[in-house]
């Protein structure tokens, strides 16, 4: 479904956290490009920055959170220079978000047709009251929720039903992306099945760009096109889903995908990875992954290598192996 | 509905057991209030008179007896005959008590809980800005203050020196009472300043408190961050999306306030010679006026229910998880 039309252009993004004596820099400087109509999948382990970049891109960082550097470019204009008025036509028109616990992603003592209408009478106020009503019910068809049950409130649906109504929420205004963090994590899977299968089909027939976050791989490889794996703060590698654990590039990439069992073929042991990520307020001067890296070389530990794309794989990675 | 009218039958039955408590108390007490009065003619009454005292106080009988004639007398709302203000009706007295209370404790609730709250929106949705830091440590000290401090320190500042405002009584009594009349509303109001500002300096800043913090536990909600993610205005999050809820558990500690209004206020009401139960109830312990003493705690024991049923119909209409059960 992607086009080679860049959407989203991530330059050099960095974001800290501020401590009362100590940075933490949790996203250090990485790149990448989201395609129009594409899924991008960021994937890692905990606390290795996924989540703080998607805050980033939706302008939601806040203190301790410090977006330090960098550009995210929207049709050319950076994003992260946006004044009051114009973030307020580029939050929810442009880039909507998914939140990871529909639990709480609703206001549970406003009603949810409130929830919906609230946007759009913000962001297209001479749609008027009725409307933004229409475009809800229009909404909750879509989603396949009787629109009579427009005016509930959160606790009396059921939490696939709640994620999909987030889901309807995030495309009242037709956003040209939708950031999902993890937004299957909290439900079972037969629901997380039903819920992947609508947010597909609903791409397909809208057209829109996906920013999927998740810590279930397999997931992400079927729903994605491509997929960017952080580690510590940094991409370390993006690849195509279709090859990135058939050929993955940087070790990392690989160990995290043996940390997964395959479905079909024969049973392997899967192998863990040993060690942890290092502190990210004391963050080691060569590659952050060098501790933890079976392959690891003198160089490894002196210098930082960067993210390259290599034509032959059709992937970009971060590793002195592959020079 | 049926969460209502479990709650309305609970609290009748609470109501029961109160002024059943309220009945046996006294009686368990070594001395009742008529052996006391009979005692104090040191045996110059006869067996009549002594027998009419017992019945005029209500220990006549076995206590069974007396209990039945004690709760038809409460729901005929004659609570007896007041000894220290002989021979007014404690009813009366309670009624006349319990209008001046409500005026000041009533009006200090009021601008407390209101004042208060929007401190504490304002206070949580700035954290840690100037009028967090500033505001927040002051509030939390005047709520450390004791009333009688506040109390006469405004006293003798206000009334006894500057003569800005009076030295007791409710209204100028050469006013008839009419609370259509704008010059006694006016000169309720007057009297009722410093009272006022003493029970609400004390007492503001919990609401502040409170509503602060209830907010900013609810600020990192996923729904607060979607609500900004969607780009709504600032105020519509701030209202609608965050205070509203943080002013759930405020209700129900308002409705219990209310509730214990009519508690009197004590220390208050004695410093400003303010006509209201507080001031009735200190001269009535003194003087050991069990029926006066009797009344207002039933009086008290029933504002607390109605103020807690209130707050159960308040929560029933404001938070629907509430509904339907």
């Amino acid at each position: 479904m992607s086009s080679d039309r860049v959407l989203l252009e991530v330059r050099n993004l960095t974001v800290d956290y501020v401590g009362d004596n100590s940075i933490a820099r949790a996203v250090d400087g990485i790149d990448f490009d989201i395609r129009e109509g594409e899924a991008f999948g960021l994937a890692g382990e905990s606390g290795c920055g996924k989540s703080t970049v998607a805050f980033a891109l939706a302008r939601l960082t806040r203190l301790p959170g410090l977006v330090s550097g960098g550009e995210v470019k929207l049709d050319g204009e950076d994003v992260l220079k946006f004044d009051k008025a114009r973030l307020k036509a580029y939050r929810w028109r442009e880039v909507s978000f998914v939140f990871q616990s529909a639990m709480n992603a609703l206001n549970p003592v406003i009603p949810i047709s409130e929830q919906i209408i609230d946007v759009i009478e913000t962001h297209e106020p001479n749609l008027g009251k009725e409307g933004a009503r229409k475009r809800a019910v229009e909404l909750f068809e879509l989603i396949g929720i009787p629109p009579a049950r427009l005016d509930e409130y959160s606790h009396q649906f059921s939490g696939g039903m709640r994620q999909r109504i987030c889901i309807a929420i995030a495309l009242a205004l037709k956003p040209r992306l939708i950031i999902m963090d993890e937004p299957t994590t909290a439900l079972d899977v037969v629901v997380q099945r039903d819920i992947i299968e609508q947010i597909v089909e609903l791409k397909n027939r809208l057209g829109f760009s996906v920013l999927f976050i998740t810590h279930d791989l397999g997931l992400m490889i079927e729903f994605c096109d491509r997929i960017g794996v952080m580690y510590s703060g940094e991409l370390v590698e993006v690849a195509p889903s279709g090859s990135i654990l058939t050929n993955p590039q940087h070790p990392y990439t690989k160990a995290l995908g043996n940390s997964f069992p395959p479905l079909t073929g024969p049973r392997v042991r899967l192998e863990g990875i040993s060690g942890t990520p290092p502190r990210l307020t004391d963050l080691p001067v060569g590659c952050r992954f060098a501790a933890r890296c079976p392959y690891a070389m003198p160089v490894c530990r002196e210098q930082a290598p960067a993210l390259r794309f290599h034509p032959e794989h059709q992937s970009e990675a971060a590793c002195h192996l592959l020079n | 509905m049926i969460f209502l009218a479990r709650r309305i039958a609970f609290y009748f039955a609470a109501f029961f057991l109160a002024i059943t408590f309220n009945f046996l108390i006294p009686r368990l007490m070594p001395g009742s209030p008529s052996d006391r009065i009979i005692a104090s003619f040191q045996g110059r009454l006869n067996e009549s008179q002594i027998a009419a005292i017992r019945k005029a106080y209500g220990f006549e009988g076995n206590l069974w007896e007396q209990y039945v004639t004690y709760v038809q007398s409460v729901f005929r709302l004659d609570f007896g005959i007041s000894t220290v203000q002989f021979p007014e009706p404690t009813a009366s007295l309670l009624f006349y008590g319990a209008q001046w209370t409500l005026v000041i404790v009533g009006l200090a609730i009021f601008f407390a809980f209101f004042i208060g709250s929007f401190m504490g929106i304002h206070a949580a949705w700035n954290r840690g800005g100037f009028f967090d830091s500033f505001f927040t440590p002051i509030n939390v000290m005047m709520n450390a203050f004791t009333p009688a401090i506040v109390a006469l320190v405004l006293f003798y500042a206000f009334s006894l020196q500057l003569k800005w405002f009076p030295l007791g009584r409710a209204h100028d009594p050469n006013l008839m009472p009419n609370w259509f009349d704008l010059k006694f509303v006016g000169s309720v109001l007057y009297h009722a300043t410093l009272p006022v500002l003493s029970i609400f300096l004390v007492s503001f800043g919990g609401w502040h408190l409170g509503m602060r913090n209830v907010m900013i536990n609810l600020l990192n909600e996923d729904f607060v961050v979607m609500a900004r993610a969607k780009g709504l205005s600032e105020n519509r999050i701030k209202y609608r999306y965050v205070a509203r809820n943080a002013i759930l558990p405020q209700i129900t500690a308002l409705a219990l306030s209310i509730g214990f209004a009519l508690g009197g206020a004590l220390v208050t009401e004695q410093v400003f010679n303010y006509p209201g139960l507080g001031k009735f109830t200190f001269t009535a312990i003194g003087a050991r006026d069990y029926s006066f003493i009797q009344g207002q705690l039933l009086l008290l024991t029933c504002s607390v229910l109605v103020a807690n049923l209130l707050s159960d119909i308040a929560n029933v209409i404001l938070d629907p998880r509430l509904r339907g059960r």
